[in-house]
């Protein structure tokens, strides 16, 4: 709770912050920030309760969440290099907009009632929007931005929609209010029904799972590289344990009602996803695709009410969102190799070479593409383990043999820029990294392989 | 809360489907009865018998747009003072120092409108 | 946080230092580094035992869970016991004096501090291997020290040879690791667990004889014949020799060789469970033996001699398992790797001091050129002749008196067994050390005495190859038997599902002249090995001038040459076949079409993503309406019927 009441103020403090000193002092400021958020996260540490008249709840693991959101911000911030490569670059608001932004996220994963589900899905949405379209001079971004304003905007109603009907059927925003109604109520009313599956389709659109996902490869393509970052990473996190509070917290009783909606969503999210990806030329398009399968896993995850899902979740999302970090910040480190029209090349091809020009950046995205692909030693691995673990039953059999055929054809994408590292290129010199840009590949490198040598470190201690 | 039936919905559902036809029905018809022409000179833009000049999307600056929706934003803040007025003496001095924080983020605002010089019109 | 945590984590450390920081760590700074994280843990070994022996319980120290699927839980945790205690104390502190030893002998190397780094890394998977508490930690340990004997033997990788060498020894290491691997998922399907106090538990359980623990043991063993260099997975140690000489003794004497034997100790209870993978133990025992101290006789490489003289006396250990006198095989590790590891660092400063000739038919007359190496080369060849009171004859007696109690046949073969060590041993030392100096004379003006740091070592290593043995004096003596009453704890389970297990059985006075028998069979070795070599001055030959039965054990029985045709053009023959017929026949146009399929369908897809927005929309709505129907359908259209229902009334 204290996360977002310290930083609706902060991101104020911080639009101002811009006007001192050529906004010098934003960056760091906004990271101080993040870290003083993470740090008053810990203020209701064990004290489980609610807040706002019922509206938010607060427990360990949703304090948990909340600190896994703030911390990859920390990182995404960190990386951000001031948006140098955005011309008319307004830097304090963006960095005010991802704080508020975060006050969205964080209410999504901290909600009791749906009224504060729709206000931080909303909130969160309208800044993505807008960040989205920070690059006012690159028309791609503006098309991303309306494009996506548009489809976001049709996805808000429809989950509207589906907040008020089921509160046509029930009587209540309260999702315990929800499960008690459905404990105890035999006959199901229509309007539940219609308003849970609207309020799914609702957050799959913002999950990015087919076959809501039209809106994701041409925004991730449009969007600055960096929001792209945030978008595959938070908004993620936060929309998946949404609707695992949703589907596992509050509708668990109808479970056979959305889990053919999900294993239906899953199956598209993990074709076309896989599919779509292997075709693509563009490294942002190719991991937009891939973020789509990634989707359908996690929906996987979601398939079952089990004890151990939301450690499975978890974990699948810090480790996608560390892999993620690598693969997104090595492109970022890139961003001066520009292309014959003098715009950054985003393209697989930049990575061509880079073996010799930096070992270092080349390990970074090897180990996070091998990390995305699912490959042993990874954290990518153990956290398909665990989710196909618990996906694991006959009734969803075939879903199960189909997620592990098209790992195998992920392998196969992944692969294409680890093989581009390693071919030969013209440029020979070699690329000055960052040095807090070095921070964090070794942080989230580190990470990635140590949760996939000691995966019980994480997820033995949710 | 009072139960609903199924049954209580049924002046609804009449209505619904009365609408519904009404407007296909009156879409159909025009369809059906309106004669038709079709050449280029009724396909042109109609102008009002003049000759039509330049293109219809004129630009225009994009501080008519800012001042428009700042005009809207501070609008319609200005609007939540009103029940508030309403029940000023019930809400004490609570409510004054709701408000005051309420000017005060307003202020700020405004503040960094004119900071970000959204408001020069002259110069650019 | 335990402190029993860092002793293994001081070589990790000195390994990432070194090893990540090679190039820059300044050359003065490398040997403190390796040799401070070896020490640090032998002497945290010490904290150990004394926090073991405050309570006498076994500890288990918990670093944390490390995987969790289902219902298995493997946490990442290391068990302080008599059996890991001790193997502590030898692989910290044999494995220290080797550091020591190293920093003399590998001065002049240019990959000095590689060197060290890999030799840390060695402790470290070894740490890990006897600290364990389970089989999975053990697996590590096990792949580690292969890896890093792997890296060590080819250390010199500018030699295609000792690459070779490497390689070989990597390759039938890894045949053993995936008996030993089968072997851990037959105890995790049938167990359900790999923590041995919870294994063991169950598997007191079981009859003698079970058919289940028969096939465990078996596989286990497998892993164990790989490591400890048994038949017919033997013929890479000799060859290891490849590698700088303090490897060899790390490797051969205290440390990796011996993981077989830790093994078979520490499963104690599922080996007693089943005799006929003892039975089998021994016989594999005592052919080794027999078949590596017979080509110990014909080899002329010191280190090649020693080499067999390992993997014969591994065989010894062996049989001793094998009768169910797993003390006396412990026992005998132990005394092992004191002598063997000052015979192979005493084979290290000869070589050191012929400037780097392995060749005994050119060396000679040493004994008063390099006074020290030669009286501690000595004590080792006495000790491990079985010769008393040094500390091979306690241990190799305990052997023998229980093989003699079980079985008579392989008495007799390890008794010849130990007749031609002795021989062999003295042959050995008197070619090399006494007579006249056979070499250059460049090599004879440059001889000298090892620097002080190779020197202590040996003297240190002496030292324990002269009163190491009497931990375990046998029980005619009237001493207490230290290690027996120490280790006993270990066997409880043993104990409980076969009481009785370990008895000696025989009386006093066949114990006593069996021990006559035997030091009387090591001094006519001996004596004879001194007629032959020093008063006949006979210079072995090579194995081109030898002939008939003499050529055949010079040249190791041709078993490596037999490897080669069977496994290594076998295999190579059979790719061809494959790759002939079915992969390009059959298997490459399978993936490729199956490439081509998923390539073909995903530039049909792509075709979706047009960018129209209104067709986005249009695609979602029909999405929305297609699930709405689907799923809701049925429920709707009772609802409506309901409404309708409404009128009718």
């Amino acid at each position: 709770m204290y996360p977002i009441l310290f930083l609706s103020f902060s991101g104020l403090i911080t639009l101002f912050l811009g006007f001192f000193q050529e906004g010098k002092w934003v960056k760091p400021a906004t990271i101080l920030f993040l870290a003083i958020a993470s740090i008053s996260a810990f203020i209701d540490w064990n004290k489980p309760g609610a807040y706002f008249f019922n509206m938010l709840q607060v427990n360990n693991f949703n304090l948990l969440l909340s600190l896994v959101i703030l911390i990859t911000a920390i990182l995404i911030v960190a990386i951000s290099d001031n948006f140098k490569e955005i011309e008319y670059a307004h830097s304090a608001e963006y960095y005010a907009i991802m704080q508020f932004s975060l006050v969205g996220a964080i209410m999504m994963t901290n909600f009791q009632s749906l009224i504060m589900l729709f206000l931080g899905v909303e909130i969160l949405s309208v800044s993505m929007y807008v960040l989205t379209g920070t690059d006012k001079r690159n028309l791609r971004g503006n098309e991303a931005a309306i494009k996506y304003f548009l489809l976001g905007a049709f996805a808000t109603g429809i989950l509207l929609f589906g907040i008020a009907m089921i509160y046509g059927g029930v009587g209540a925003f309260e999702i315990d209010a929800i499960s008690g109604t459905l404990a105890s109520n035999q006959a199901q009313s229509l309007f539940l029904y219609i308003g849970l599956v609207m309020l799914l389709i609702g957050l799959l659109f913002k999950l990015a799972a087919a076959p809501f996902h039209f809106w994701t490869p041409d925004v991730y393509e449009g969007a600055p590289t960096i929001f792209t970052l945030f978008m595959a990473t938070i908004v993620k996190t936060a929309v998946v344990f949404a609707l695992y509070r949703i589907l596992h917290q509050s509708f668990q009783n109808m479970h056979l009602s959305w889990s053919y909606i999900l294993a239906g969503c899953i199956a598209l999210s993990l074709i076309i996803g896989n599919l779509s990806a292997v075709k693509q030329i563009s490294f942002k398009r190719m991991l937009a695709f891939s973020s789509i399968s990634h989707a359908g896993f996690l929906l996987l995850g979601l398939l079952h009410v089990s004890k151990t899902a939301d450690k499975s979740l978890l974990f699948y999302s810090v480790s996608y969102l560390l892999a993620s970090t690598s693969a997104f910040g090595v492109l970022l480190a890139l961003k001066n190799e520009r292309t014959e029209n003098g715009r950054s090349n985003e393209n697989i091809s930049v990575f061509k070479g880079l073996a010799t020009r930096s070992p270092f950046l080349s390990a970074v995205l090897i180990i996070s593409m091998l990390s995305l692909a699912g490959i042993p030693l990874t954290g990518g691995f153990w956290s398909k383990f665990y989710v196909l673990t618990d996906a694991a039953n006959d009734q969803f059999f075939y879903l199960i043999v189909l997620a592990l055929l098209l790992t195998a054809v992920g392998v196969y994408y992944y692969f294409k820029p680890i093989i581009t590292v390693f071919e030969k290129s013209d440029i020979q010199e070699a690329i000055t990294i960052n040095p807090i840009f070095k921070i964090i590949f070794v942080l989230t490198t580190l990470g990635t392989l140590v949760l996939g040598l000691f995966p019980d470190l994480l997820y033995g201690m949710i | 809360m009072t139960d609903y039936i199924p049954q209580d919905y049924q002046p609804l559902l009449f209505q619904l489907v009365l609408a519904l036809g009404f407007i296909i029905f009156t879409i159909l018809i025009t369809h059906v009865l309106g004669p038709r022409l079709k050449n280029a000179a009724k396909d042109a833009p109609f102008e009002c018998g003049i000759e039509s000049v330049g293109d219809a999307r004129a630009p225009l600056a994009v501080r008519y747009f800012l001042i428009a929706i700042l005009f809207v934003l501070f609008d319609v803040e200005i609007i939540f003072m009103y029940p508030w007025a309403v029940n000023f003496l019930k809400l004490g001095w609570f409510g004054f120092v709701e408000m005051l924080f309420f000017v005060t983020f307003l202020m700020a605002g405004f503040y960094y409108i004119i900071r970000k010089g959204v408001l020069n019109w002259e110069n650019d | 946080m335990s402190l029993i945590l860092l002793i293994p984590l001081f070589p990790l450390i000195g390994f990432l230092i070194n090893g990540l920081g090679f190039k820059n760590i300044p050359k003065s700074l490398v040997a403190p580094i390796g040799i401070g994280a070896s020490l640090l843990s032998f002497v945290f070994a010490f904290i150990a035992y004394s926090e073991f022996k405050n309570t006498g319980e076994v500890i288990i120290v918990k670093a944390f869970d490390w995987i969790t699927i289902g219902d298995l839980n493997i946490p990442f945790s290391f068990q302080i016991d008599q059996l890991s205690i001790l193997m502590l104390f030898i692989v910290t502190g044999v494995g220290t004096l080797i550091h020591l030893y190293s920093a003399g002998y590998m001065s002049h190397d240019a990959g000095y501090g590689k060197f060290f780094a890999y030799l840390n890394l060695f402790l470290f998977s070894m740490l890990l291997l006897v600290m364990g508490s389970n089989y999975l930690i053990m697996f590590i340990g096990w792949e580690g020290v292969g890896l890093c004997s792997y890296l060590l033997i080819g250390f010199w990788n500018k030699n295609s040879d000792f690459g070779d060498a490497a390689r070989k020894a990597f390759i039938m290491n890894r045949v053993g690791d995936l008996g030993f691997l089968i072997g851990i998922f037959l105890i995790i399907t049938h167990f359900g667990s790999l923590e041995y106090t919870q294994v063991f538990e169950m598997a007191k359980q079981y009859p003698v004889g079970s058919g289940i623990i028969t096939a465990i043991t078996l596989f286990l063993f497998v892993g164990a014949m790989g490591k400890s260099a048994q038949i017919p997975l033997f013929t890479w140690l000799p060859d290891a020799m490849a590698g700088p000489t303090p490897v060899s003794a790390l490797i051969h004497a205290a440390t990796m060789v011996t993981s077989g034997i830790y093994m078979i100790v520490r499963s104690n209870v599922l080996y007693t469970l089943s005799p006929v993978t003892l039975n089998v133990v021994a016989w594999i025992g005592v052919a080794t033996a027999l078949v590596a101290a017979t080509i110990a006789l014909f080899q002329n490489d010191i280190k090649k001699v020693l080499a067999f003289s390992t993997v014969s006396q591994l065989g010894y250990m062996f049989i001793g398992l094998g009768m169910m006198a797993y003390t006396s095989g412990f026992f005998h590790v132990i005394t092992h790797a004191f002598f063997k590891a000052l015979l192979f660092l005493g084979a290290g400063s000869v070589i050191h001091a012929m400037s780097d000739e392995q060749d005994i038919t050119k060396m000679g007359g040493l004994w008063s050129k390099i006074k020290i190496t030669a009286v501690t080369f000595l004590i080792g060849t006495i000790a491990i002749s079985g010769i008393p009171p040094f500390a091979g004859f306690f241990s190799k007696d305990e052997i023998l008196a229980h093989t003699f109690a079980h079985n008579k046949a392989i008495w007799v073969l390890a008794m010849l067994g130990s007749f031609i060590t002795a021989f062999y041993m003295f042959r050995l030392f008197f070619v090399t050390f006494t007579g006249k100096f056979r070499g250059t004379q460049e090599q004879e003006h440059h001889v000298h005495e090892s620097p002080l740091s190779m020197t202590i070592p040996l003297m240190v290593l002496a030292g324990f190859s002269i009163v190491g043995g009497f931990i375990g004096m046998p029980e005619i003596f009237h001493q207490p038997h230290f290690l027996e009453n120490f280790l006993a704890p270990i066997y409880e389970g043993s104990e409980s599902v076969l009481p009785g297990f370990g008895n000696l059985g025989i009386s006093h006075e066949t114990e006593w002249s069996l021990m006559g028998l035997s030091v009387v069979l090591a001094l006519v070795a001996s004596v004879f090995a001194y007629v032959v070599f020093v008063k006949n001055a006979t210079i072995p030959k090579d194995s081109s001038e030898l002939s008939g039965v003499k050529k055949i054990l010079a040249d190791k029985y041709y078993i490596d040459d037999l490897y080669l045709k069977i496994f290594s053009n076998g295999t190579s023959k059979l790719s061809k076949g494959l790759y002939n017929s079915f992969e390009t026949k059959f298997l490459s146009p399978l993936v490729n079409s199956t490439g081509t399929l998923i390539n073909f369908a995903g530039k049909q897809l792509t075709r979706i993503q047009n960018g129209t927005t209104g067709y986005y929309l249009f695609a979602m709505g029909i999405s929305i309406a297609f699930i709405l129907v689907f799923f809701l359908g049925l429920d709707v259209l009772s609802f409506f019927k309901n409404i309708l229902g409404g009128f009718s009334k």
